[in-house]
Parts: C-alpha cells; structure tokens; sequence
C-alpha cells in the first residue's frame, strides 16, 4: 500500500519537477545550492504528500508547498550574499538565445530578483507563472489589495536595483 | 515595466533544466534517515578517540606505580581491550546500520532499519553506563584495597560509624553524579539523533497505514 502511494508521488513529481526547478531558480545562486533546495522541498513535499487529496492538481498544491518551503528556508538563514557570481547566473540562461544585449538584460533581471526577500521572490515567481491575484493572495496569506501594492513595490525595487 | 515582460519571456519558454530521475527521487526521500545513522557512525568513532585520548592523559599505569602494585595492570589492560573490543563491534553495527539505510528502496525496510538502529544505539548506550560502573566500582576496589594511604585512612576512621556513614554516602554521590554526566552525555548526543530518526520513523509510519 505504502510502497504504492510513493510510487504515485515519485512519478508526479517527477513529471512536474520543473516546477521545483523554478523556484531553486529564484531562490539559489548555484548549482549545489540548488540541489540542496530542490530535496528539501521533494522532502517536504512527500511530508505533506499524505494530506494532498487531489482535490487541486498535483501541480497546484506542489507549487504552493514549495513556495513555502522555500520561504520558510530562506527565512531562517540569514541573507548575509547579496552579490551573485557571475557563473553560477549563467546556466539559468537559455542557449537558444543568441540576442547577447538581451541575454545580459536576462541576467541582470535574475540578479536583481535574486536579491528580492524571500516573500517578494514569492510573489515574482506568482507573476512569472500568471496566477492571478485572487490566487497570490491566497497563497500567502494576505489581501489581494496587499498582494497588488506588494508586486508594485516590487517592480519599483527591481527597477532601482538595475537603474542606481 | 520592460525588463519584468522580458524574463517573463524567457522565463515561460526556458525550462531547460537538469531533470532528476525516479531514483534519485527514491534517494532524496530517504537520505534524511541516511544522515542520522550517517552521524550516528561518525559520533560513535569520535567518541572512541576522544576517549582514548583522555586515556593517555590519564594514565593508570603510574597511579599503580604510586601504589606499588604493579602487578595489577594486568586487569587494567584486560579491561581496556576488552572494552575497545566491544566498541569497534559497536562501530562496526553503526557502519552496517548506515548502508544498509543509505541503499534501502522500499518504505517498509527503512522503518525496519530505523528500529535496528535505535536499538544498536540502545546497547551501545547501556553498555557504556554499565562499562563506566564497573570501571568505577573497580577504582574504588582498587583504592581500598591496595592502597596504603586510604587503607591509613581507613584506620583512623574505622572507629568512627559516623565518619565512615558519611565518606559511603561521598563515595556513592560521587558515583552518582558519573553517572548522571555520563548519561547526561549520550542523551544530549545520541538521544538528540535518535528522536530525530524515529520522529522520522513516525511519519513514515503514519504514510504505511
């Protein structure tokens, strides 16, 4: 029985593990730290995989575990690195993309959200995924109006970080 | 705002990210126990060194030279081997114990490992408050029986109930309170692992239902 239901989560995890890469993505600045993360919320996840009664999709309810995960983390520690090295940016870039100006605006964009708190990365990674507000606000436990106020700060803040 | 448009972009089409295997899923959910034990290992073989190295400190071999009964490190040497016998087949388990929790794949065989374990550490723990008894009752022995300053001690006090009521009663709290740090010791290290793993125990417990 039990080996069956960690089968089912091994499968759905792996199938949406691009999901719990995205969030490593704006919450680590390296590849081991990215690992390190990525386990720590499959950790988590499987913890609280018992609760999830597929009421939400697999996909959904990871998210939002995940996004906790993450925050609580990062919360703990304090976040004495605010630089990034140069390298450990680069991978998170696509090869595809040949357009170099754009390229260097990309990395400078991860960097600058790099440097956000764990709440504000939160609602970036939100935004990036198009969920809308109702759900934002849901996720974190504040208003809409909150959330709104909260991701226009936001852009201010990213946009002084790459205009100084 | 322009720049947030353009990671959104690259953001939604670039997911070329490292994907992690079924395995390695399989791996990650049980490398938490994986450490415990891991720890447990390394604890027990610096636990051996640091004791070996306050027994270099505190050599008996001079105290039974003071004492001028050599003849008796015999007993003392017996009792060391002996000792550092059981520990390195106790370190040897803790070895064991860990790979055999660092390869398991399925749930059931974790939580089988995991009661292993605990009750290695168990042994391993009563065996070295028992160890630190003995050796304590064996010192005491050793005082009374062979040495000349306690033996004129002994004298003067012989007569006395009273004073030899109250020196039982030092000699017996000063056992106790050995004791009570030793076991103060290993509930603060190994208690701390041990809760760890079977709070790690219980929720694999609670999913096997």
């Amino acid at each position: 029985m039990s080996d069956d239901l960690e089968q089912s989560f091994v499968q759905q995890l792996k199938t949406n593990q691009n999901i719990i890469h995205k969030i490593c993505r704006l919450y680590t600045n390296g590849e081991d730290a990215h690992k390190d993360l990525f386990q720590e919320i499959t950790i988590q996840l499987w913890k609280a995989f018992p609760k999830f009664r597929g009421e939400s999709k697999f996909s959904t309810w990871a998210y939002r575990v995940a996004l906790n995960t993450a925050i609580t983390l990062y919360r703990k520690s304090t976040r004495s690195v605010k630089t990034v090295d140069y390298e450990s940016q680069q991978y998170f870039i696509s090869n595809e993309d040949y357009n170099y100006e754009e390229e260097e605006r990309l990395k400078l964009m991860y960097k600058a959200v790099y440097q956000l708190n764990d709440i504000e990365k939160a609602l970036v990674y939100m935004y990036l995924e198009d969920k809308d507000y109702g759900e934002i606000s849901e996720t974190l436990g504040i208003s809409e109006v909150n959330a709104r106020v909260k991701m226009n700060r936001i852009k201010g803040k990213l946009k002084k970080i790459l205009n100084p | 705002m322009k720049e947030l448009d353009l990671l959104k972009k690259d953001w939604q089409n670039n997911n070329a990210f490292e994907q992690v295997s079924e395995l390695e899923i399989y791996k990650m959910l049980h490398t938490k126990s994986s450490s415990i034990v891991k720890w447990i290992f390394i604890i027990s073989i610096l636990e051996i060194i640091l004791w070996t190295v306050i027994s270099v400190f505190f050599n008996t071999d001079d105290y039974l030279k003071n004492i001028k009964h050599e003849e008796l490190d015999i007993y003392f040497m017996a009792l060391t081997v002996f000792n550092y016998a059981v520990i390195l087949i106790f370190i040897y388990l803790f070895y064991k114990n860990y790979k055999a929790i660092s390869t398991t794949v399925s749930i059931k065989q974790l939580m089988k490992d995991i009661i292993k374990t605990r009750k290695t550490v168990q042994c391993y723990v009563w065996y070295n408050l028992g160890m630190a008894t003995l050796s304590l009752l064996f010192g005491f022995y050793i005082a009374f029986a062979y040495n000349p300053d306690v033996a004129i001690l002994m004298n003067k006090i012989g007569n006395n109930t009273k004073v030899m009521v109250i020196t039982i009663g030092i000699f017996v709290l000063i056992i106790a309170a050995f004791l009570g740090l030793f076991w103060l010791f290993y509930r603060l290290i190994y208690g701390t692992l041990l809760r760890r793993l079977f709070a790690n125990y219980n929720e694999l417990k609670k999913i096997d239902l």
